[in-house]
């Protein structure tokens, strides 16, 4: 799920755009009185408005997270929507879903045209902060849907103290075995080691190790995490380098010396891998719930378990999380129609329907609890809470995430020290 | 509506005596070339120079990820770009990239251009064969070329291996594009494959260009093949010869989808030339890789222009 990083990616853009976009709003409509300038004015008419049962609709604007017409996520929409205008008569919502790459384009011409939607999922919310065009997360969610999300996630949401961002969906990453290859789970580094020497004896592959372009930073900063390293210490100082990390990669050095990965993960991508352990060819991989169908559609039979990602001396707490979110914006005033309407999607439901659809995860503590049942669903779950997040929220970021995914798999054949060292330099330039 | 009325001046128009033109006539005619040269001028104003002066300034600008310009940056950009420390081994690999594959070409076109000129059966057949490579979109072959080497079922280790070349399906050696050194060979072939079509059908139209009686006084004066293939048929094929190879060298050291599709240039850089490299680079520093962009334009014009003298094509086409 590369969208979160996508969608901080073009919020610069947006935030450029949303500044001319402003300044026209407030002369392009007259009922309603500039957005940025008194939104507490507006929220007052559309407090009557909805509580009178004069009619409101409301304009959400969602990405299609389907692959086709089978499982588009208009049709997820049609039901929530359809659901909540059932039970709230007076408030019809009208969606408009809009494919990934044109998302943040067709929003910020919105916005710019002074026509910003009043719910936008998936796009990236600080550039609109800055332009005070959306409402605080505790203007648009109950205080007890606000209790629900997950912490981690709801924190992210955060933008110069407040809330604006609401966390809608979450992945993250666990650790695949393949049952027939692996009897139990490994939780630690030494554990994985003999599995997959194991493995490799029967002729197959032990550990995948996607270290090539497609997500090596996914895959390098699990393994970071395990051995208490990672991109950044808690303060969100760099420390690509450091002498743990630089032991992450020395370890990873000697398991694919030994043969027991693929051979030259330098370039091995993670769809190709993941499709590799479906069809039983090897023993363990880290995944993510996007597996689940892949293993399903290709491999239904494959006696597999999912399990805590492996830590250098025991089982990780944490994962690596990611999440979309979603934001409300002031301009039209309906403050408590979007309140009603954020409430009714949050319900355990329509968070679960969404999940199970697109094989992602629940942002909310109940949801949470509510798809452990599913036993390949609960290592993500019990490791959600507790999320770690790619430092995307520093600008170095970006240029960082391009160079690990480049070269970060010559650290298995070179110096770790040197090739960690040279994306240190990357991060900490200018 | 003949263009050869509108090109000649007005001046110098023979033709029966008329009435004098009135200042407004001359003027207009004097105009007209422009009409017509104008659209192809304003095309290549706007296709070449425009993109060509905006690549010059972003080398020269400071570029946040995001795309948004933070002011000048001086000869930053080329300075970050000579002291990464890839650069010296990646152009290396991209003059090795373009000689091997241009040689290879222009030695292979020669010969396929040598048998297809000679009649023999289905011919017909076998020259729209050559085609193939040709109107298959590059990238395309390139992914059916990793796809058949794809180390677990890849068509060409399947065949390695009943022929007893490969011990075992998904072993390392079975992973020709993971390492630098068995990844170039097989970049390098693709390159050539789908170099050949337009070099040897090139050099096959300068072959049927060379006039039957030359060979005929070859074999009075009693030449044989070797010599008359020396001496007559390489000479008279150097208009041909240059140009294809002119062509080939500025496609070579420009493609990017071989490599891109096939290793991504890795592991590291170590597949990837300044073509690819740049292409990496705009993922992380926009300026560094329009001062890549820059340098890529440059070398291209100079070894450009190095080839033409080198080739004095213009004194042989006459």
């Amino acid at each position: 799920m590369n969208r979160f990083v996508a969608g901080a990616t073009a919020a610069s853009a947006l935030l450029v755009l949303t500044a001319c976009g402003s300044g026209s709003s407030s002369k392009g409509t007259t009922a309603t009185s500039g957005a940025a300038t008194s939104g507490a004015a507006t929220s007052g008419a559309a407090t009557s408005a909805a509580g009178g049962g004069s009619p409101v609709t409301l304009k959400l604007v969602a990405p299609d997270y389907g692959s086709g017409p089978a499982d588009a996520s208009a049709a997820y929409w049609k039901t929530v929507t359809d659901d909540f205008t059932k039970a709230n008569p007076s408030i019809k919502v009208e969606t408009t879903v809009i494919n990934w790459n044109d998302l943040a384009t067709k929003v910020a011409t919105m916005v710019q045209n002074g026509q910003q939607p009043d719910v936008y999922v998936g796009g990236d919310y600080a550039g609109f902060v800055k332009d005070k065009l959306l409402y605080p997360v505790s203007d648009v969610l109950s205080a007890a849907t606000q209790a629900n999300l997950l912490k981690p996630f709801a924190d992210k949401g955060i933008v110069g103290g407040t809330a604006y961002g609401i966390p809608f969906v979450s992945s993250a990453r666990a650790l695949f075995y393949n049952k027939d290859l692996v009897p139990t789970a490994p939780t630690t580094w030494d554990q994985i080691q003999t599995a997959a020497a194991a493995v490799k004896a029967k002729g197959k592959i032990g550990f995948g190790l996607p270290l090539g372009s497609e997500e090596a930073q996914a895959e390098t900063m699990l393994w970071e995490l395990g051995n208490g390293g990672g991109y950044t210490d808690a303060s969100g100082k760099w420390t690509i380098n450091s002498p743990a990390n630089v032991a992450t990669f020395t370890w990873l050095q000697g398991l694919v010396k030994a043969g027991d990965t693929e051979p030259n993960p330098a370039n091995k991508n993670r769809t190709d891998l993941w499709k590799q352990f479906a069809s039983g060819q090897i023993g363990m991989i880290n995944g993510s719930p996007a597996l689940l169908p892949i293993i399903k559609s290709t491999n239904a039979k494959l006696n597999f378990g999912v399990a805590p990602v492996a830590g250098k001396t025991g089982p990780l707490t944490t994962t690596l999380g990611v999440a979309d979110f979603l934001m409300a914006f002031n301009k039209s005033g309906h403050k408590d129609a979007i309140k009603k309407f954020l409430d009714f999607t949050y319900q355990d439901t329509y968070q679960e329907k969404f999940d199970l659809e697109y094989s992602l995860l629940p942002v909310t503590t109940s949801a949470t609890t509510a798809l452990q049942s599913d036993a390949n669903l609960k290592p993500f779950l019990t490791a959600l809470p507790t999320a770690t997040f790619y430092p995307f929220t520093d600008p170095a970021w970006t240029p960082v995430s391009a160079q690990i995914k480049q070269i970060i798999g010559t650290a298995l054949t070179g110096d770790p020290a040197k090739v960690l060292g040279q994306i240190q330099a990357t991060a900490t330039k200018k | 509506m003949s263009s050869t009325a509108v090109v000649v001046p007005p001046d110098t128009a023979s033709g029966p005596p008329r009435r004098r033109r009135t200042r407004r006539q001359v003027l207009g005619r004097r105009l007209s070339p422009l009409l017509w040269v104008g659209p192809a001028v304003l095309l290549i104003a706007f296709s070449v120079i425009w993109p060509v002066v905006t690549m010059v300034q972003s080398a020269f600008l400071r570029i946040s990820s995001y795309g948004i310009v933070d002011g000048s940056a001086g000869w930053a950009n080329f300075q970050n770009l000579f002291n990464e420390p890839d650069i010296s081994a990646i152009l290396w690999r991209t003059v090795v990239w373009v000689l091997a594959v241009v040689t290879l070409t222009l030695v292979i076109s020669l010969a396929l251009a040598q048998l297809y000129n000679e009649q023999f059966p289905l011919r017909r057949l076998a020259r729209w064969a050559l085609i193939a490579p040709w109107a298959a979109s590059v990238l395309m072959t390139s992914i059916v070329f990793k796809w058949m080497l794809d180390p677990n079922n890849g068509a060409i280790n399947l065949v390695l291996r009943d022929l007893g070349l490969l011990d075992q399906l998904g072993s390392a050696s079975a992973d020709h594009l993971g390492k630098a050194a068995t990844a170039m060979p097989w970049l390098i072939a693709v390159a050539v494959f789908v170099s050949l079509p337009f070099t040897t059908y090139a050099i096959l139209a300068g072959l049927s260009a060379v006039p039957s009686e030359v060979y005929e006084a070859a074999k009075v004066d009693g030449a044989g093949t070797f010599r008359t293939y020396v001496s007559i048929t390489l000479p008279l094929l150097r208009p041909a010869l240059t140009v294809a190879a002119l062509i080939n060298v500025m496609n070579v050291f420009n493609s990017f989808p071989i490599i891109w599709a096939m290793t991504h240039g890795q592991p590291g850089y170590d597949t990837a030339t300044t073509t690819v490299f740049m292409y990496v680079l705009k993922g992380s520093d926009i300026g560094e890789s329009a001062a890549l962009s820059v340098v890529n334009f440059g070398i291209v014009i100079v070894v450009v222009g190095l080839f033409l003298r080198v080739a004095r094509w213009n004194t042989e086409v006459d």
